[in-house]
């Protein structure tokens, strides 16, 4: 994917882009992907469940401390991965914190005409708790797919008993994700050398043209990869050889063991009521 | 009068707050961690017979055809890229389709249910965009909800005569409204508001992405009639492949 796609997508985007790639040259990107998807869903489980601010910092200086010397990538790309979810985050939680009352609450308040807005301390420390597990969720999220590639991720579906057609459709949709981005870049170009986006209604215009084509080209592209898989013997399976260790038995009852009294544990501290920071 | 006033009120400071903050669009995902895990559950479990149904007929349709196997994958990679392409917008603002309305009209809201599912797994493994907890939340209010209102909305207007351009129009725009209220009550039933609950609560995520969304669901509308009368000049093949022209 050349760098000319990027500016027509949404910024995060590029972030998918870079983990496509980046989840190839990690250095544990052997290691059973089983084994990474238990500790992501543990962890993320784990911030959910404590909802505080010290599990979630925890997780993230921890995710990044693996993702760096595990994964062998750079601090700088981890926050990079980090700040688009961030931005979203604070936004969208700014709204739970303010109010519109009456009466002002003891944080703060500005006046607009007969009512205030305004949010009390215990909101803020909420926002601050909510923040902090969304993010150490999420980076738990990174560490999972910026060391695992998608086809590996799709094995465990499948061993997961997830319907075989299902985990068949996960794949080809992938794959076929990129070939269309591709063939939208193409597009998009050679609309753009004939002057297909100067002013909005022609831009508009293009864009639709551009999608409808895309979507003729999708229809033709999935007849072809259709006879492809046919002349390859397809008989209603997709088998792909899958390239990783297996698992290491004591790794992963170590991953489960620690989450689980971790997990244990700040559910009792819930129950005794002592909810952490 | 005092709730119009309010209302008017959030209105206006929401505007204040988008024109402010909001270079970019990204609400109607649920973020990972968002959630408390009862309400993860909770939609999870309310997804669930909808994506199951939407998996027989895609069973049915495979043992019919097993052909229809690439067709079904190009159709869930060509919603995700529609959803992933910048609209052209005044502004140089990033915002985006849902794709989900189009898709439902073009393959059947029970065939989008399972491929919108695949798509969020994939937008929130690689994107942080959703997650894998809120997984449930979000194929609810994007995959379910949203591409079956555009469906049933394109059916009245079928059945009221209305022309069939601007009953695409209707549809998707509404359904892309819908999915977007949809969300906002997720969010309201898991955050009520200090002061008012969860009405006041629903009052403000609706009014703090209003200001975005309404304008994107006209834009969303019309992308989507100008796509359709480009596909039936160009490829009525192809829509009759999908079964579009059938139905139709």
């Amino acid at each position: 994917m050349g760098a000319g796609i990027i500016i027509y997508l949404r910024p995060c985007l590029i972030a998918m882009i870079f983990i496509d790639k980046l989840c190839y040259t990690s250095k544990i990107r052997y290691v059973n992907p089983i084994e990474k998807f238990t500790y992501a869903l543990g962890t993320i489980v784990l911030a959910i469940m404590s909802r505080s601010i010290l599990v979630g910092g925890i997780l993230l200086i921890a995710n990044g401390f693996f993702v760096v010397r595990l994964g062998g990538f750079s601090y700088r790309r981890y926050i990079q991965l980090l700040k688009l979810p961030l931005f979203f985050l604070i936004l969208s939680t700014l709204a739970i914190l303010i109010n519109l009352a009456r009466e002002p609450l003891d944080a703060f308040a500005i006046a607009v005409g007969k009512f205030y807005l305004t949010g009390s301390y215990k909101g803020i420390i909420d926002m601050l708790k909510l923040v902090m597990t969304a993010m150490g969720a999420i980076s738990s999220m990174f560490f999972l797919s910026i060391n695992t590639p998608i086809s590996d991720l799709i094995w465990v579906f499948r061993k997961l008993k997830i319907p075989d057609a299902l985990c068949q459709l996960m794949l080809l949709i992938y794959r076929f994700i990129f070939v269309l981005l591709n063939s939208a870049q193409y597009i998009r170009h050679a609309q753009e050398a004939r002057l297909g986006y100067n002013g909005y209604k022609r831009s508009i215009k293009s864009f639709s043209s551009l999608i409808a084509m895309l979507f003729v080209d999708a229809i033709r592209k999935s007849s072809e990869l259709f006879d492809a898989m046919q002349a390859r013997c397809y008989d209603g399976s997709i088998n792909v050889l899958t390239e990783h260790n297996s698992v290491n038995p004591k790794r992963l009852a170590i991953i489960i063991g620690i989450e689980i009294i971790l997990i244990l544990s700040v559910m009792t501290l819930r129950i005794m009521g002592k909810g952490l920071f | 009068m005092k709730n119009s006033e309010k209302l008017v009120l959030s209105l206006s400071i929401a505007l204040a707050l988008m024109l402010g903050f909001l270079p970019f669009t990204y609400a109607m995902h649920i973020m990972e961690g968002y959630l408390p895990i009862s309400y993860c559950l909770g939609w999870g479990a309310i997804s669930i017979p909808f994506v199951v149904w939407g998996f027989i007929s895609i069973r049915k349709t495979l043992e019919k055809d097993s052909r229809s196997i690439t067709l079904l994958a190009l159709a869930g990679a060509f919603v995700f890229v529609i959803s992933s392409l910048k609209i052209p917008s005044v502004t140089g603002s990033c915002s985006h389709m849902t794709g989900t309305g189009l898709g439902a009209l073009l393959f059947g809201a029970g065939a989008v249910s399972v491929l919108g599912l695949i798509v969020l797994v994939f937008q929130a493994i690689l994107l942080a965009h959703g997650g894998l907890t809120t997984l449930g939340a979000n194929t609810f209010s994007m995959a379910i909800a949203g591409p079956i209102f555009t469906v049933i909305i394109y059916g009245i207007c079928k059945k009221l005569k209305v022309n069939k351009l601007v009953s695409v129009f209707i549809a998707t725009a509404l359904g892309d409204l819908f999915t977007y209220c949809v969300t906002s009550l997720q969010l309201a039933l898991a955050y009520p508001s200090q002061v008012g609950g969860v009405a006041a609560s629903l009052m403000k995520f609706l009014g703090v992405f209003a200001t975005t969304q309404v304008p994107l669901a006209i834009i969303e509308g019309i992308i989507s009639v100008l796509i359709i009368m480009a596909l039936e000049t160009y490829a009525s093949k192809e829509l009759k492949a999908v079964g579009y022209i059938k139905e139709a």
